[in-house]
């Protein structure tokens, strides 16, 4: 840059203090990191008080810092100041208020912030509660925020970027040429990227929140682990690690879920699971944690299972980590839909991960070998021997998911070392991942089952097995029978998932079992019967929506000559107003509204039994959200009605060129060829036209012959697509168009408003045949005849009257007092009459018309009428109250020749969409059963929370 | 030998055979050349040639899209898809297809299309323009 630039309008102080504050935040991490460290190596020492008054000095200083930055970022946004990259890329000028807080994490900064920000709040409970846990657990808190806080830096150590700071200036991370203007604030606006259409709605504001929130939460039992390995404290740290283990089974379970349910609602996905890389590897640490608590609860029962658990929950936070690496780092790019793309951040993820896989050994290695394991084995009847094996189920699954979801990770592992293996996710990945989970599901359901009747460090299973194999017995059995009633409703198909829907009704009648008879029922089983129950009646909602699945969105009579077997007919045109059968119902498409920038289509479903009765009909609106200037569709987003039993989920699958895209619809209008013609009024003349068809790629022409015929002049047309204006002279025609080959006949109108001195042109469009007729300049040159040019003569009228006027009758009837006009729109105080007057041609034909004659503020007006049809012009322009005569200015101006307008063969339709619907049999019970699920994690959590207590 | 470390045995070498029989679904990109040679389904990425017709006419078919690819060896195809055409297919960087050769045609039954430059048009105006 050759000079200094002095800009204008720039806020740089937000700038100036995040570069300092995120610089303390990532300082004070390590300062609290280190001093915690200390404060738990001597714990037993006189210097343990100093040492953890500096960690929490050193934590506070931390999250202090990391909420001004999340302040400051968030003042910013709302301000819309542009000069930082982080509101220019997230926010616009249209953006809503409401969305702040989407735009705020839609970028990597904005949810390293929020993960920071949960960090800092769980870290803080900790440093309150906690007592003697507070110095391990916050040092490694303490140290997985130095480096998330580092992702968010923007420091340069040579080449090297460190993090991207979300208060960076604009011009300070790129070069434009905008920059050398000292004003380049002002013009920055009109660029603004803003929000992302398709996540602005709600969801997109609770769902980041509760991952993060789940994300955040692994930290603890990982951190309590760490701790207690670190402490060789390995009895006490089962409690505080069980209690978060279910807080964060339950909140990283919700926020899963919260995404499917995203996925489902309101984006055209067409389901609620896709096994996309990203949604496995937020599933993966929830296997883990879930399998944690499961070896935690052994291990408090039993003292066994201790090293496990920590295992699992140290693998849970390490997953979490994986999954952080993977989805920012661009390396999923080729086999997910949703990853971020990448930043440059991958070295700093990649040592985040390191880091924490060495340690975590480090910790294991010497910490392990105190824990204490009980002397008896235990006994292959007992409760822990089964849960734990359930556990390892819950591993295999993860394990299984991993393997294929880092696919991508082997080619750039063997990248590194000069090999390209060109791997990628399978063929058909859906197939792929249910093909090995069902087993897990089989497995899951048969041990979470059977270990129910099971009791912890069993010493008398003689005298117990009597009651254990008569409860499986009863509970196998019913179960039996309930799942051939329930396969008569989902279709199976392959053994392997009748397998499953068996265990899954066995999971459920035997939890039902063991809470109705088995006597000892305590608190502590209420939340384990409705996770397990949930868990079971979740699985029978997979089967019955993942396998039963369908489109009905497919023409029952399309025939298409040779159709290749594994297509489906997913898509179905609509043509407005035209039923159409599909699976099962009779859909229409009724027409659109819109609203803001969405535009519903309006669709009915209708059932219709064998004898003709309408026995079900509702309605859907898909819609499709349009950019800020109306341009383009953004985003198309579904519709669905829920029933009990299953869901009918419809989204719109394609619009025509024009109606999704502005530049489209102008591409496709130039490429269309006009053709000028002029007719008299009413009087038919014929059309030939070349349509171009084209079948399968394969181009012929077929000449169809119209007939055209001008109708009427209409002064005061009526367009959908108009909206009248004070002044505007507007001109329609009337016209009819005939079309022999199959005796059909179409009315069109197309208009052209004359405003100001500007020409706007409404085309009208007659779908059925491919036509579209447009006016043009010399249109209305033909039709209006200026005032000037027309030879008025007045004439007196009393009412009843009637004269002669060339050749034509005029009859003057009576007042109009409420007179309707055009060009009148009524104002208070204004004194208002109209002539309503009758014209009756030679032939007998009679016309009405209505001039107006107005007085508005001591002023008098006069508004015109006309009879098109015969040229004659009325002017009222005066009013004898003591007599009642009035005079009416009269001109005669027969249309003379042929009005010209332009019409193109082979136009678009615009009147029609393709829609998709889906129908989804039994989600009801996923959703059921996963909710039930998460409850029973927050049961069980708030019970242990209550055990503390007491 | 404790009945656990048994069961755990066992589950290990499940585990082994498992992720064995999974390593057989991994996939590997081909090209339109490999996929002239093979009978069954594979997958291709590629990117679409602008300057070739893309078809699209729900009046006519609304589940009969066709376009055109260009794969890492240059080699363009005549793509043919059973579905709709995906908003945004223009703007796509990377196409990634499932499907098989048929005739001289590709037809596809899944497509993955890449497209992160959705909102950075107006940035690249920003920067080519000389304000």
């Amino acid at each position: 840059m050759p000079e200094e630039i002095q800009y204008i309008g720039e806020h740089l102080l937000f700038g100036q203090i995040g570069y300092f504050v995120i610089i303390l935040g990532f300082v004070s991490a390590i300062f609290s990191c280190v001093a915690y460290y200390f404060a738990t190596n001597n714990e037993h020492n006189d210097s343990f008080a100093s040492w953890r008054r500096l960690g929490r000095i050193g934590f506070i200083t931390h999250g202090v810092s990391i909420y001004a930055t999340i302040a400051m970022t968030f003042y910013v946004m709302i301000q819309k100041y542009y000069e930082y990259y982080y509101v220019f890329d997230h926010v616009s000028e249209d953006l809503p208020f409401k969305y702040i807080f989407s735009a705020f994490w839609e970028g990597q900064e904005g949810s390293f912030m929020l993960w920071m920000f949960w960090h800092i709040f769980l870290g803080a409970l900790i440093m309150i509660k906690a007592g003697k846990w507070e110095a391990p657990v916050l040092s490694v808190i303490a140290a997985i925020e130095v480096f998330i806080s580092s992702m968010i830096l923007g420091v340069h150590i040579g080449e090297y970027k460190i993090g991207s700071n979300p208060l960076a200036l604009f011009r300070d991370t790129t070069q434009m040429p905008l920059f050398n203007n000292e004003d380049y604030i002002t013009q920055l606006a009109q660029f603004a990227d803003g929000l992302n259409p398709l996540l602005q709605n709600y969801w997109m504001t609770i769902h980041p929140p509760t991952l993060f929130l789940g994300f955040a939460s692994t930290a603890l039992p990982f951190a309590f682990a760490i701790a207690g390995l670190w402490r060789k404290d390995h009895k006490a740290c089962l409690q505080p690690m069980m209690r978060w283990g279910l807080f964060s089974g339950a909140i990283l379970g919700t926020g899963i879920l919260m995404g499917g349910a995203w996925a489902y609602e309101a984006l055209s996905f067409g389901g609620y699971w896709a096994w996309d890389p990203v949604e496995n590897t937020s599933l993966v640490p929830w296997l883990l944690v879930v399998a944690g608590i499961h070896t935690n609860l052994i291990a408090k029962a039993t003292g066994y299972s201790i090293k496990s658990t920590y295992l699992f929950y140290i693998l849970t936070f390490i997953m979490i980590l994986y999954s952080t690496t993977l989805t920012r780092s661009g390396v999923l790019g080729d086999t997910s839909v949703h990853a971020f793309t990448e930043m440059g951040l991958e070295y700093q993820l990649l040592l985040f991960i390191i880091f924490f896989c060495i340690a975590s050994i480090v910790f294991m290695v010497r910490g392990a070998p105190s824990v204490a394991v009980p002397e008896k084995e235990e006994t292959l009847f007992s409760k822990e021997f089964w849960m734990f094996i359930g556990s390892l189920v819950l591993l295999f699954s993860a394990i299984l998911i991993t393997f294929t979801t880092s696919i991508p990770v082997y080619n750039k592992v063997a990248e590194l070392f000069g090999y390209d293996l060109g791997l990628t996710s399978p063929l058909e990945p859906i197939q792929h991942y249910n093909k090995y989970q069902v087993w897990i599901a089989i497995f899951i359901g048969l041990f979470s089952a059977t270990s129910q009747f099971l009791r912890y460090r069993e010493f008398n299973w003689k005298g117990h097995q009597k009651k254990f194999y008569l409860h499986v017995g009863i509970s196998l059995l019913v179960s039996g029978v309930i799942s051939l009633l329930a396969a008569q409703w989902i279709q199976l198909g392959v053994w392997q998932y009748a397998l499953m829907l068996f265990f899954a009704v066995f999971t459920i009648i035997s939890n039902l079992d063991f809470i109705a008879f088995f006597s000892k029922i305590k608190r502590i089983h209420i939340g384990s019967f409705t996770a397990h129950a949930g868990f079971g009646i979740m699985m029978i909602g997979i089967l019955a929506s993942g396998l039963n699945k369908r489109h009905i969105s497919t023409n029952v009579f399309a025939q298409r000559g040779i159709l290749p077997e594994d297509m489906i007919n997913e898509n179905v045109l609509l043509i407005e107003d035209q039923p159409m059968f599909i699976k099962d119902y009779q859909v229409t498409y009724m027409g659109d509204s819109i609203v803001d920038n969405t535009r519903y289509f309006n669709v009915n479903y209708q059932r219709i039994d064998k004898n003709g009765n309408r026995y079900e009909s509702f309605d859907l609106s898909p819609n499709a959200l349009y950019n800020a200037k109306f341009t383009k569709v953004a985003a198309f987003n579904p519709s669905t009605k829920h029933y009990w039993g299953r869901d009918i989920f419809s989204h719109i699958a394609g619009l025509p060129p024009g109606e999704a895209d502005i530049e489209d619809a102008k591409a496709k209008e130039d490429s269309m060829q006009y053709r000028s013609y002029s007719a008299l009024l009413n009087t038919p003349f014929e059309v030939y036209d070349t349509m171009r068809v084209k079948e399968f790629g394969y181009d012929t022409t077929v000449i169809k012959t119209f007939k055209v015929t001008i109708e009427d002049i209409n002064k005061s047309p009526v367009h959908h697509e108009y909206k009248p204006e004070m002044g505007d002279l507007a001109i329609g025609l009337k016209m009819k168009i005939d079309y022999p080959a199959d005796t059909t006949s179409y009315d069109a109108e197309p208009i052209i408003v004359l405003r100001g001195s500007l020409l706007f042109n409404y085309a009208a469009q007659v779908n059925d045949l491919a036509l579209k007729l447009k006016l043009n300049e010399s249109t209305l040159d033909a039709v209006f005849v200026p005032e000037s040019e027309l030879e008025y003569k007045p004439f007196n009228f009393k009412a009843g009257e009637e004269i002669n006027y060339n050749g034509s009758k005029i009859k003057f009837i009576n007042f109009e007092k409420d007179p309707q006009h055009p060009g009148y729109k009524k104002e208070d105080k204004d004194i208002v009459v109209g002539a309503v007057l009758e014209a009756t041609d030679p032939a007998g034909q009679s016309y009405a018309a209505q001039p107006i004659y107005l007085i508005r503020g001591n002023k008098p007006f006069v508004l015109k009428d006309e009879v098109p049809a015969l040229g004659l012009h009325f002017q009222f322009v005066k009013i004898d109250p003591a007599t009642g005569t009035i005079t009416v200015n009269i001109a005669q101006h027969q249309q003379e020749g042929e009005i010209p307008f332009v019409m193109a063969a082979n136009s678009f339709r615009d009147d029609y969409i393709v829609l998709e619907a889906i129908e989804f049999p039994g989600i009801n019970f996923f959703w059921l059963g996963s909710i039930m699920m998460m409850l029973g994690l927050f049961m069980g959590m708030f019970r242990s929370l209550g055990k503390k207590l007491s | 030998m404790k009945k656990i470390h048994i069961i755990g045995v066992i589950m290990i070498l499940l585990a082994a055979a498992a992720l064995f029989m999974a390593s057989d679904d991994i996939a590997t990109y081909s090209t339109f050349a490999q996929a002239e040679k093979i009978e069954g389904k594979i997958k291709v990425a590629g990117q679409l040639v602008m300057d070739k017709e893309m078809y699209y006419n729900p009046e006519k078919d609304p589940n009969y899209f066709t376009f055109h690819i260009k794969d890492i060896e240059g080699t363009e195809k005549k793509v043919i898809l059973y579905g709709a055409k995906p908003q945004d297919f223009e703007m796509s960087e990377q196409i990634v297809l499932t499907g098989k050769m048929t005739g001289d045609d590709f037809v596809a039954t899944d497509m993955l299309t890449k497209c992160p430059s959705k909102y950075k048009e107006e940035e690249l105006f920003l920067k080519e323009s000389e304000i």
